[in-house]
């Protein structure tokens, strides 16, 4: 009796494995393409647009260039190097950073990381640095080359009530699979245009979110504690992700499910 | 409430038809959503009407519900006649209104 | 004891479902009350007036077949039209079948558009139809469809 129910049950699931082969499960390159031109008329260019004005009333590229010791005109490529170290802070900080560093340089209020200014802002920022290449060098001295190794460990470390990494979706050898409906990125692929088009237009959430936000919205929905925002542990695990997509176009903002 | 108008592609001649993209920042509200501390209703808010003007003259009115998207897009064809100002007033349920304007102008 | 009579009670609530889904929906569309909440054959009648409603492959209706995630879904709809002023669109309006409310947006449209285009991006509550009907200057009314799918992608 009890072989026989076994058996019926596994006849009802080959039937329905049949079922769902037949039907599509994610999206075409035709809905791929519908998407893509949300890319031309993105929410966040609005964000982006008054990020440029909030950061200009607060220090202004020229003010933001000279904290950083470099030329305006060499902003963009500059930029493009993220995250990096900078000798006036003696350590690798994040663009966010920056702007908290130019703000107090210049005795004005430093704007929080997570707030909605600092969002716009620090998009405002690494959207100078569009069309640039991701250059970020993680060799450049030895703050980038112990980022380097701390990143990979918080990439790969197995934390919470699950026992779950970044690894556990984001290795290279599960690319393709399939997480509820959606294929899982080759972070480092141009396809993917992962860290180079961050701060960008969340679809779910309708707002823009930086980065280092969205990692955090990854270990909440895998149950792990957040790594808090500006701590030398996410500003390693931005440059670990970031420098997957070395020399991939920067891009910002983008649009993201 | 935040808008941004773009004409595609930018440059055009009289006679083109060109698509105008309005975008508008506003959160749409279904006013189905709970507050999630009180667990009160967000009441309703959302785009209700819209129109398309050029040079003062009606050329699409939109009436809207709270069905399209947060920071909703709304597009549509225009049959460039020549210079002008093109001006789109988005309104809410709320009584809030919004006038923004670009200037068309056809190149030959 | 107590689990068993839940799962008959829940595989019977599951049965009514299958058998009676206006009844299921009446109880859902009663739960979900929104002041501007209208079903699908109410809209249309407001459209048309009780007119037919026609399906024309003049009306094009893009939108993904299977979407991300409901809260963006883009949708464009074109009609085929002369757009001069005697023979034009007068009205393209999009209806989410599903949706509490199922109106999204009626455009209004003139000759000075030159062509009978909205693009727009709405939210679906889930997997339904999007529908599009194109109300004629000479008093017709023409519709399109597309099934879109929503599912739930990735991680948060």
């Amino acid at each position: 009796m009890r072989s026989l129910s076994i058996t019926a049950a596994l006849v009802c699931l080959a039937l329905l494995n049949s079922a769902f082969a037949e039907e599509k499960l994610s999206m075409s390159d035709a809905d791929k393409a519908m998407y893509a031109e949300l890319l031309d008329n993105n929410p966040a260019e609005m964000d982006v647009a008054e990020g440029e004005q909030l950061f200009g009333e607060l220090i202004g590229t020229a003010g933001y260039a000279k904290m950083l010791g470099v030329k305006e005109k060499d902003l963009p490529k500059y930029i493009a190097g993220f995250p990096r170290y900078v000798e006036p802070a003696k350590k690798v900080v994040t663009l966010a950073q920056t702007i908290q560093m130019a703000a107090a340089a210049s005795e004005k209020p430093v704007p929080k990381l997570e707030s909605k200014e600092m969002v716009k802002m620090s998009a405002y920022v690494k959207s100078i640095a569009n069309g640039q290449k991701t250059s970020i060098d993680v060799k450049a001295n030895k703050h980038m080359v112990e980022m380097m190794k701390l990143g990979q460990e918080v990439f790969e470390e197995r934390r919470g009530g699950r026992g779950l990494s970044c690894n556990n979706c984001h290795s290279m050898d599960i690319v393709g699979q399939r997480l509820r409906m959606q294929p899982l990125p080759d972070l480092g692929a141009k396809e993917t245009a992962a860290a180079g088009t961050w701060p960008a237009y969340r679809m779910t959430q309708s707002q823009m979110v930086t980065l280092d936000k969205r990692m955090q919205q990854c270990m909440k929905n895998a149950l792990l504690a957040e790594i808090p925002l500006g701590s030398k542990e996410i500003v390693a695990l931005e440059v670990y992700v970031t420098n997957k997509t070395k020399g991939n176009a920067i891009s910002v903002p983008s649009v993201k499910r | 409430m935040k808008t941004l108008i773009k004409i595609k592609p930018k440059t055009y001649a009289a006679g083109d038809i060109v698509k105008i993209d309005f975008m508008a920042m506003h959160p749409m509200e279904t006013g189905m959503r709970k507050n999630k501390d009180t667990g009160a209703l967000i009441p309703a808010e959302y785009i209700d009407e819209v129109k398309f003007l050029f040079n003062d003259t009606l050329v699409t009115k939109m009436v809207i519900w709270e069905s399209l998207s947060v920071n909703p897009l709304m597009s549509i064809s225009f049959k460039v006649p020549g210079a002008g100002t093109l001006k789109v007033i988005a309104k809410d349920n709320k009584g809030q209104s919004v006038e923004s304007t670009t200037q068309i102008t056809p190149k030959g | 004891m107590e689990r068993r009579s839940f799962l008959k009670g829940f595989g019977a609530a599951a049965a009514c479902a299958i058998a009676l889904p206006h009844v299921a929906s009446a109880a859902e569309e009663k739960k979900s009350a929104s002041p501007m909440a209208m079903n699908f054959e109410t809209a249309v009648a407001a459209i048309t007036g009780g007119k037919a409603l026609t399906p024309s492959a003049k009306v094009k209706m893009e939108a993904p077949e299977i979407a991300e995630n409901g809260a963006v879904v883009p949708v464009k709809v074109t009609v085929e039209s002369p757009m001069s002023d005697k023979d034009y669109v007068k009205a393209i309006h999009i209806l989410a079948s599903k949706n509490g409310n199922v109106r999204c947006a009626n455009i209004y449209l003139t000759p000075a558009n030159g062509e009978a285009f909205f693009g727009t991006r709405i939210k679906l509550g889930g997997t339904q139809d999007v529908v599009a009907i194109a109300e004629m200057s000479d008093g017709t009314f023409l519709t399109a469809k597309q099934n879109v799918k929503v599912t739930i992608g990735g991680c948060g």
